[in-house]
């Protein structure tokens, strides 16, 4: 499944990028993850706990950032293992544009599940992984931000 | 002699129903063994990927565990690859191309659910923790996941000795006079039709329970099988498991299985291995996830085909070119499917003088393909009967004006695709169904569904199929590895009560009451009298099993020929005690009498003194028991015509199957109630496969249809009260004159439903399943092309 | 493990079973009660359908701790004396083949009709057909079924 995205983010260019590079706030953003350890510049191990329709999976995995074009993109993949239920991976190509307002995050990402996810969760994967996706993004954009204001009406 | 109250033809009760209804019916999965452990396989999640490492260490340290093994394990005890047992030659002569299979993988795991690894452990559920618990490295590999992208160059190869993913490259017939045929058509008829992937899907999912005794250096196997001795023969001669005389294979109560309980699959290799391995009893039992992705698969055929028509409708030619999905190893009986099981079948009950096909077999990243109900045959009948309807509308003649025209109505028939049809009544079957139906009334109903804004059609399928698996040196010659007759012994004990040992196995066919019901005509004895005997290789000599609507025509056959010995020797005993001849005696009644004389021994005295041996004829020896091998003439050809009515929805493209009618020619009918059962069951499953059932895959090889949740079984409220009849004549082959019933439902409806539904949408290109999805783009498609019209 | 007490069958039962354990589970495997089925992961199937106080519930889904105190009924315990008028008639009828689904079946069959008796409805075959939506069968095609819940109806 692919799909896109773009979220405005309220900080500079800068700042949007370093917290992108810092597995503490990634850790924070990724939704369901227990543990981040960055294993060298641009490669991380991690642990997280997702659940896809009837399928819950503590999935053991690897994260690596490449075409690294700091501080403007780079594509952040990733494959988690997550035993008998099967395995997920993907990966998201990140461009930051430089605005008036702050920073334009655009990402276009894809993902693929495999084993007993892809048979009990297949239908589900496609809400799933955009509902993970929103989630870290409101996540990422609250740790910079602060929450958001309610629009005042 | 016959016994109208429980003898040939009447509607007797099942005498195993009682276990069942009880909840005393014995299962697999209802045994426990002394002392048993559980296995859970740890299975690949990729469709294709090399094996780069398993870390057995974490699973081994819990609790519980009594041992992990791999492949390497099992290939180090000389355990042997799977294999399929028929070789089917490629057209230029070359041997068929089979990649080695074993029951662990490995190397390299070649579709998701290739086991490399099993758990054995104290429960289940700390199996399946442990089977967690165990981590494999694999190096993903680029996927062939469908059959025809399988044979595009560079696409990924599966098995080193399959260049191209082929695995044979196969014809029958004659090419050049079909060419010829078409040539001379004054209307050719050309379709490309796809036959939908299905799961078989008996209720009750697999399971095996193994026992190794150390000191006696033998095994014993508990498993849903539908031919156990053919699972011992195949364990202990290719498998390597255990000698025959130190196996014994037990298939108890079975619940289902339409043919996914043929093949000896890895997990009942590997349970018997591992029992010897840990010393303990191993049960093994499917989940339905896991069945998905470990019980052969059927179907799956991609087909282009002409017929050509002259102008008075008679069929001139016939050219068909098929690629079969055979999925990532050879099962079994997989290469026989698509070949002697589908194409020989493709004369339909027409008189074709010109017909050719070809049939490519083809390795994907998929689950293994084998038969399932019809095997082969429904494949075929789908193909012709879409085509026979397509060219009546595209010819403007009546759908069974054009069968008509080219009905086989002289027997035997030769048709140009080796089989040799013995006897039918095609035009009779015809009648009765189109009586049946009220097809005249159809206008009529037709006109008030589009009052109410539904679309209403009408489908017919003309089907034929060969059963009676199958004459031993004629499916020799074919390739196959095994004889397939069939084996039974009759054993009349002292006190008169008689077992019947069959090489049979009833799943759900009711043998216990049927076969009973033969010795009850022939003897005139009561049926409680008489016990079926089947399933366990201890008991019963030997036996080929049940499939191919084979138990009937070859299993009661060889019960037959044993009851024709007992017969002449009860005729020996009575004579000589009676102080007659052989000719006038006659059993009737629960006796055995002189004709035309009070003198008369009861039928248990008869047993008595053969026992007893006190006073028998001389040189005769003593006991009431005996067997009989049969092995078929012929195949037998069961027929029939199916007409389907359904009414779509128009706005939501839904579609309901109003009404169903059958007339089938099944030759002999032994239980009326138990053969239209199986229509019954037989058409559910061919609706099915018509309406809603398919198994997908993705571009991965991901198995997207893995479950209850998506992939469609029909359920009570998708299907209709089913007309069943019988127009029958007698089959020559066999001494009861049965063709057998258990599959004509499955081969004959969905083209029937197809049929109905392009009538009633006025599209004709519409694939299985007609889901309301698939009917509704159909429709939208069929107005926008009257609307550029 | 938790310690529950239940009616199965019309017999007391008290047992300790983990917090985990289906009730399924607990009939086939701790009573040895294998007349209920499992047929599917997904509570699909109905091969696994109970009577827990009087009403069809699919034991798969049901922890057997959660039903402590209950009364539950399994195709073992459904017969008061020989056969149950639904039992006769899955016979009577030929509403089984493989015998697999056919405990479920004969389950949520009762419970229909006590259920349509109860409201004064007729068990019309397309209600049977309905209410049976929660369980399959594979080898009869329901045709034999339906007539065989039809004619129980008349009975009970």
């Amino acid at each position: 499944m692919d799909m896109t995205g773009e979220h405005t983010i309220s900080a500079p260019r800068e700042a949007v990028w370093a917290a992108l590079n810092d597995v503490d706030v990634l850790k924070l953003c990724i939704p369901g993850c227990e543990e981040i350890e960055q294993t060298s510049p641009t490669t991380m191990e991690a642990k997280v706990v997702q659940k896809i329709g009837p399928v819950k999976a503590k999935f053991a995995g690897a994260i690596e950032l490449l075409n690294i074009e700091a501080p403007a993109s780079y594509t952040i993949q990733g494959e988690g293992n997550g035993g008998v239920a099967g395995f997920a991976k993907g990966g998201a190509d990140v461009s930051l544009e430089e605005t008036d307002d702050g920073t334009i995050l655009r990402y276009e990402a894809h993902a693929q599940i495999g084993g007993k996810l892809a048979r009990l969760g297949s239908r589900l994967i496609d809400a799933t992984a955009k509902k993970l996706a929103g989630k870290f993004f409101d996540n990422f954009q609250e740790h910079l931000n602060g929450p958001e204001q309610p629009e005042e009406g | 002699m016959a016994n109208g109250a429980t003898g040939i033809g009447a509607r007797v009760k099942r005498k195993e129903d009682k276990r069942f209804i009880t909840g005393k019916g014995k299962y697999t999965d209802d045994v426990r063994m002394e002392n048993q452990a559980y296995a859970a396989f740890v299975r690949s999640p990729h469709a294709h990927a090399n094996v780069k490492s398993i870390d057995k260490s974490a699973a081994l340290a819990m609790e519980g565990v009594v041992d992990v093994l791999d492949g390497h394990q099992l290939t180090g005890d000389e355990i042997g690859n799977i294999i399929c047992g028929w070789a089917v030659n490629s057209k230029d002569g070359s041997p068929m191309n089979m990649g080695a299979w074993s029951a662990l993988a490995t190397q390299k795991v070649r579709y998701v659910g290739d086991a490399v690894a099993v758990v054995i452990a104290d429960t289940q559920q700390l199996a399946r923790i442990a089977a967690e618990a165990v981590e494999v490295e694999y190096e993903e590999l680029p996927v062939a996941a469908r059959a025809d992208k399988a044979l595009e160059a560079g696409a990924p190869e599966i098995h080193d000795n399959a260049p191209g993913n082929l695995i044979y490259d196969w014809e029958i017939g004659d090419e050049t006079k079909a060419d010829a045929g078409l040539a001379a058509a004054s209307h050719i008829t050309e379709m490309e039709i796809t036959n939908n992937r299905l799961s078989p899907n008996p209720m009750e999912p697999r399971s095996a329970v193994a026992t190794y005794d150390e000191a006696e250096e033998h095994y014993t196997l508990y498993t849903t099988s539908q031919n156990p001795h053919v699972a011992r023969l195949v364990l202990s001669a290719f498998y390597n498991v255990a000698p025959e005389h130190k196996l014994r294979v037990i298939a108890p109560d079975v619940g289902g299985g339409f043919g996914a309980k043929i093949y000896i699959y890895p997990e009942e290799i590997t349970c018997l291995w591992a029992s010897m391995k840990t010393n303990r009893s191993v049960k093994w039992t499917s989940d339905r996830s896991e069945a998905f992705i470990t019980d052969a698969h059927g179907r799956d055929h991609i087909s282009t085909a002409k017929m050509g028509f002259d102008e008075n409708g008679k069929i001139t030619g016939f050219k068909v070119d098929t690629i079969a999905n055979l999925g990532a190893y050879m099962s079994l009986f997989s290469s026989s499917v698509p070949t002697y099981l589908y194409a020989t079948l493709l004369s339909g009950q027409y008189d074709i003088q010109n017909l050719h096909a070809n049939v490519r077999a083809v390795y994907t990243n998929t689950v293994p393909v084998d038969a399932y109900r019809g095997a082969g045959r429904p494949e075929a009948c789908y193909l012709i009967e879409r085509m026979m309807e397509t060219a009546a509308r595209e010819l403007g003649m009546k759908p069974a004006e054009l069968r008509a025209k080219n009905f086989v109505r002289q027997f035997p028939h030769e048709t140009p695709v080796i089989m040799t049809y013995d006897s039918g009544d095609f035009d009779a079957n015809l009648a009765q169904a189109e009586a049946a139906a009220d097809v005249a009334g159809f206008p009529a109903r037709q006109g008030e569904a589009a009052k109410r804004g539904k679309m209403r059609g009408l489908g017919y399928s003309c089907y034929i199929e060969a059963c009676g698996i199958a004459p031993s040196a004629a499916v020799g010659g074919l390739g196959a590895g095994v004889g397939l007759w069939e084996s039974a012994e009759v054993r009349v004990n002292p006190v008169g009560t008689i077992e019947i040992l069959t090489g049979s196995h009833s799943h759900g066919q009711g043998h216990e009451t049927t076969f009973a019901q033969i010795v009850s005509e022939r003897f005139d004895l009561p049926i409680e009298n008489v016990a079926i005997v089947h399933g366990d290789t201890d008991k019963v000599q030997f036996g080929m099993g049940t499939y191919g609507s084979r138990s009937g025509a070859v299993g009661m056959s060889a019960i037959v020929k044993a009851m024709d010995k007992v017969e002449a020797k009860v005729r020996k005993i009575a004579a000589h005690q009676l102080e007659a001849s052989e000719d006038d005696i006659v059993i009737e009644g629960g006796e055995v009498k002189v004709a035309g004389t009070d003198k008369a021994l009861g039928w248990h005295e008869i047993g008595l003194a053969a026992y007893t041996a006190h006073n028998l004829p001389p040189e005769m020896e003593p006991g009431l028991k005996e067997s009989a091998f049969y092995d078929p003439s012929n195949f037998t050809f069961p027929a029939g015509c199916y007409i389907c009515e359904v009414e779509v929805d128009p706005d939501t493209g839904k579609t309901e199957v109003v009404q169903f009618t059958a007339s089938d020619d099944f030759g002999t009918i032994i239980n009326p109630m138990i053969v239209e059962g199986q229509v019954h069951g037989g058409l559910a499953q061919g609706i099915g496969q018509a309406m809603m059932e398919q198994v997908i895959y993705d571009d991965d090889g991901q198995l997207i249809t893995g479950s209850y949740m998506d992939y469609t079984m029909p359920r009570a409220a998708d299907l209709p009260f089913y007309s069943v009849h019988h127009a029958s004549t007698t089959c020559p082959g066999n001494p009861l004159g049965m063709k057998g019933c258990g599959e004509a439902g499955a081969i004959g409806s969905p083209p029937a439903v197809i049929n109905a539904i392009t009538d009633a949408i006025g599209n004709n290109n519409l694939s299985m399943p007609a889901t309301p999805q698939n009917v509704w783009n159909a429709l939208q498609a069929a107005s926008a092309a009257q609307a550029a019209e | 493990m938790t310690k529950i007490n239940m009616t199965v069958n019309g017999k007391a039962v008290t047992r300790e079973v983990s917090g985990e354990t289906l009730l399924s589970e607990f009939l086939r495997e701790d009573l040895r009660l294998t007349g209920t089925h499992i047929g599917c992961d997904t509570s699909q199937c109905g091969a696994c359908v109970v009577h827990i106080d009087g009403k069809a519930v699919k034991s798969c889904t049901t922890l057997a701790a959660a039903i402590d105190g209950a009364e539950v009924t399994t195709i073992e315990g459904l017969a008061d004396g020989d056969l149950h008028p639904m039992q006769a008639s899955f016979k009577e009828h030929h509403g089984l083949q493989c015998g697999f689904c056919t405990p479920g079946m004969i389950m949520s069959g009762v419970d229909m009709v006590n259920r349509y008796k109860a409201e004064g409805r007729d068990v019309t075959a397309e209600a049977v057909r309905h209410e049976l939506e929660g369980n399959i069968c594979r080898c009869t095609g329901y045709h034999n079924i339906v007539k065989a819940v039809q004619d129980a109806a008349t009975k009970m």
